[in-house]
């Protein structure tokens, strides 16, 4: 268990790391918000709102430093992430939300389907080696993953969304129809995600390929597969718990990083399928120095990949007896 | 309003879905008694999710609310200034024009049901008194007053002769409810997500992907509007709007689509159309406080070395007209040009005149083609452009051409937008590519005056609202001073003329284009649009409060 104890204090020490790196790197940045609202009230506002201004945006207060930092730790635990600069008067908080729950829907889905598709053909094709399947998925793939996204993206738009209007053109659900739990709206979900979901899964599935079934052909060659053979166990017994099981771990700890950049988003995906997403908000929030936003963003992505390579130190632990061992 | 206009990233790419058939055919009976329905889907890339805040007075939002929802006292054309009382039922201007006052519209309810009053106008004009973030048309620089006298009329006191400025305080200033925007702490930074209005439909419902807007039944014009939805998605990008609307999903566009002809009208040439009527120049700002541009004969020499047409052809795929040097936009404003000083000078591309023009200034031409004052220094700029704008780019691109070809060196400096705004309005630059960004008015007097008055400039490294070049004239001054006290049109007429005369001969700005209001709409399910027979209000759907009119004319075929 000390193994388990030792990850997590090494998790809350970087997440307390990540969140000081982010309240101090806006500090030193060039650039103002108060500076920029000016400019885009075209000087309509006297110096006496702009000071005001820059107090809700949480610089040029009169605290100290320490204040500052107290009060953004504490601010940052009840989730009050300041106000945006880019959607002003819009807490952070509530554009963030508003995104999220469909990147992470769409991005977590489709990486998922990736990693255990990928992981899967790359077992097989190593298992048969040179076989059928050997010979034509693992190559059609990379080729594939080396393609430029958004030229696959609207590719793929204009077969099935213009030319065949097999699917919509863009949006996560019908436009007339609201949130709501039903089966109708998830088949919206389902219908709308389909296409972007489809080509992050053939762009992203290359690599999942190409690492699993070359750590399973190392794998197959060690000893405990050749006494599990020799024991006369099933093939497909050997393959998913004796080289499976052991071959999958280098790739565990890659899945959780990707699970975490999730929530970064697919910019390009949302822009060629008008996904209302996070990924065009983090990028409009870079281009319009929108610093509340962008940290706030960074920070959820930061957290979620700590978060996400915790679960996969777990998962190791339970996967391989050895590591549990050391100490 | 400043309007985004990027190509998307394979525009071309995206062009060749029309090899697609053009679809469907339509029953065409004209329906004789347009009945109550229909869901109308607006196409307008706005770059962003909807944040779902219907402030009227906030710049980066009130597209989605001032017209629709909350409306003016007067409509007032932005193409022809052909006014219609709208909240107000009429109006009335004291002898010396420094008193306004209007008669509010009786019978006008709310949509929560409340009674409209005089003491709402009043409550709207001192609540954007009070927070002048909330002032997007600036009209207390010129307003003194508003009160409520006995009779129930709306008083508006001015500090001078302010005529023309009834365009921003009746036409282009929301009307809010003060029973419920008296309760906001902070109107600046509230976020309003229950609107409630006067205007013809009400929010029904909004995500950051769609806002849809329901009929109000008990709008004050009996059996407007005629449509029952108007759908109204958010657009991230290009591409996506102009597909939407290809494909019909969409039915009224504000976009800019590359290839019109090909992408849009051809899919249904029966009903697909377009109509881009001129609505504000694009100009080449000199930074007329630094050297060689404070130099009236460097300034011509400039004028006479672009070839306008070319820009159009090359630069805006001919879609934004060429501009001219009076400052009048054509054919918008045709009657207030003044066609026979500006044949005298015939500002067209011509590099004789131009050479000419620099070497009585004392330029000559140096070993490399480019000239050169007495001391050496060449005549070398840097112009400042929006590397997001593609159209502007090449547009730049065509001029840095025409220029060279006379001799004179142009450098552009694509920027980032929010980098460039603060480059243009601080007076950070020497050349400067675009347009102004205060909206442009009815008529020509709105944007030359944003142009050329220095009352709406700033010190070099302030924020100037107007008059970015830092030009000054006292002579031009005067003649808006004229006009805003005037309310005769011929007068008007021969003021606009008299600014002219300066355009051409001091060229303070050289207008090379004209921006468009971008407007598609296809007639397959819906009448009623606006044309250029019938151009009863500016027709892009991010004109307000102009979309609302359009909104109450087009209804669905039977």
């Amino acid at each position: 268990m000390s193994y388990i104890a030792r990850r997590l204090e090494f998790f809350v020490i970087t997440v307390w790391a990540a969140l000081t790196i982010n309240f101090i790197l806006p500090r030193i940045m060039p650039g103002n918000p108060g500076q920029a609202m000016l400019v885009r009230f075209h000087g309509r506002v006297s110096p006496q709102t702009i000071k005001a201004l820059e107090v809700a945006f949480g610089i040029n207060n009169n605290e100290s430093i320490f204040q500052q930092y107290f009060e953004y730790l504490g601010n940052t635990l009840r989730g009050d992430f300041g106000t945006s600069l880019t959607f002003f008067p819009a807490p952070v908080g509530d554009i963030v939300k508003q995104g999220l729950p469909w990147t992470l829907g769409l991005v977590g889905m489709a990486t998922i389907i990736a990693f255990a598709l990928g992981t899967l053909i790359g077992m097989l094709s190593a298992w048969r080696r040179g076989g059928f399947l050997d010979a034509i998925l693992p190559p059609a793939f990379i080729v594939i993953s080396a393609f430029p996204y958004f030229w696959l993206g609207l590719l793929v738009l204009l077969v099935f969304a213009i030319t065949l209007g097999w699917f919509p053109l863009g949006f996560a659900y019908d436009l007339s129809s609201s949130i709501n739990l039903s089966w109708d709206f998830a088949g919206q979900v389902a219908w709308h995600g389909f296409l972007p979901a489809l080509t992050i899964v053939i762009t992203s599935i290359g690599g999942w390929i190409l690492t699993m079934r070359n750590t399973m052909i190392t794998t197959l060659a060690e000893d405990y597969v050749k006494m599990a053979r020799a024991k006369g166990l099933s093939p497909v017994r050997i393959m998913f718990m004796y080289a499976g099981r052991n071959a999958i771990l280098p790739n565990l700890t890659g899945f959780a990083m990707s699970l975490g950049f999730v929530i970064s988003g697919a910019i390009l995906v949302e822009i060629v399928f008008n996904y209302p997403g996070v990924g065009f908000t983090l990028l409009q929030a870079v281009h319009s120095e929108d610093f509340a936003l962008m940290q706030t963003l960074f920070l959820l992505i930061t957290i979620a990949v700590l978060v996400a390579v915790l679960a996969a130190d777990f998962l190791t632990a339970w996967l391989d007896p050895r590591t549990r061992e050391q100490a | 309003m400043r309007r985004h206009r990027r190509v998307g990233l394979l525009a071309t790419l995206a062009a060749l879905a029309l090899f697609g058939s053009a679809c469907g055919t339509s029953s065409n009976n004209n329906g004789n008694q347009p009945a109550i329905g229909g869901t109308l889907t607006i196409d307008n890339e706005s770059g962003a999710l909807w944040q779902c805040d219907f402030n009227p007075y906030n710049g980066s939002v009130n597209g989605q609310s001032f017209g629709v929802l909350y409306e003016p006292l007067v409509y007032d054309n932005l193409l022809n200034d052909k006014k219609t009382n709208w909240l107000a039922s009429d109006y009335t201007w004291s002898s010396d024009s420094k008193t306004l006052t209007f008669t509010i519209r009786s019978g006008v309810k709310w949509t929560d049901g409340q009674p409209f009053s005089a003491d709402d106008v009043v409550f709207s004009f001192n609540l954007i008194k009070q927070h002048s973030e909330l002032d997007l048309q600036s009209v207390w620089q010129v307003l003194d007053s508003v009160t409520k006298d006995s009779s129930g009329k709306v008083v508006m006191t001015f500090k001078q002769s302010a005529v023309p400025n009834f365009y921003q305080i009746a036409g282009q200033t929301a009307i809010v409810p003060q029973h419920i925007w008296s309760a906001f702490k902070d109107p600046v930074s509230q976020v309003v997500k229950d609107p409630v209005g006067t205007g013809p439909f009400t929010m029904s419902q909004c995500t950051g992907q769609n806002i849809t807007f329901t009929r109000n039944p008990n709008y004050w014009q009996t059996g407007l509007p005629r449509l029952q939805t108007v759908t109204y998605p958010a657009f991230l990008d290009n591409d996506p709007a102009n597909a939407f609307l290809a494909t019909g999903q969409a039915q009224w566009g504000g976009q800019f689509i590359p290839n019109i002809d090909t992408y849009y009208v051809a899919r249904d040439p029966q009903n697909n159309k377009y109509w881009f009527p001129p609505i504000n120049n694009i100009n080449i700002w000199f930074n007329t406080t630094i050297a060689p541009f404070n130099n009236k004969a460097v300034r011509q020499a400039i004028a006479y070395s672009i070839d306008r047409d070319s820009v159009s052809k090359k630069g805006e795929y001919g879609y934004e007209p060429p501009g001219n040097q009076t400052g009048v936009l054509s054919p918008t404003f045709d009657s207030w040009i003044d066609k026979a000083q500006a044949d005298k000078y015939g500002y067209k591309f011509d590099p004789t005149k131009a050479a000419a023009l620099l070497q009585q200034a004392g330029y000559t031409k140096g070993s490399s083609g480019i000239y050169q004052d007495a001391s050496g220094k060449k005549l070398s700029f840097t112009i400042i452009d929006i590397a997001g704008y593609t159209d502007w780019v090449a547009s730049v691109q065509v001029i840095q051409d025409n220029l060279k070809q006379v001799g004179i060196e142009l450098k552009a400096q694509n920027l980032e937008s929010n980098a460039y705004f603060d480059k243009l309005f601080t007076g950070n630059f020497q050349l400067a590519y675009g347009s102004l960004d205060t909206s442009p008015g009815p008529t020509p007097y709105y944007e030359l005056r944003n142009t050329l008055h220095s009352g709406t400039t700033a010190a070099i490294g302030q924020t100037a609202a107007g008059d970015y070049g830092r030009y000054k004239n006292p002579a031009v001054d005067t003649l808006f001073d004229q006009f805003g006290a005037t309310t005769d049109s011929a007068k008007q007429h021969d003021l606009i003329k008299q600014v002219e005369a300066i355009m051409l001969e001091d060229v303070p700005v050289i207008p090379v284009t004209e921006g468009v209001a971008w407007y598609q709409y296809s007639t397959k399910d819906f009448a009623g649009w606006p044309t250029p027979a019938d151009p009863y209000a500016a027709p892009a759907p991010w004109n307000l409060p102009d979309w609302e009119v359009t909104l109450l004319h087009v209804y669905k075929k039977s």
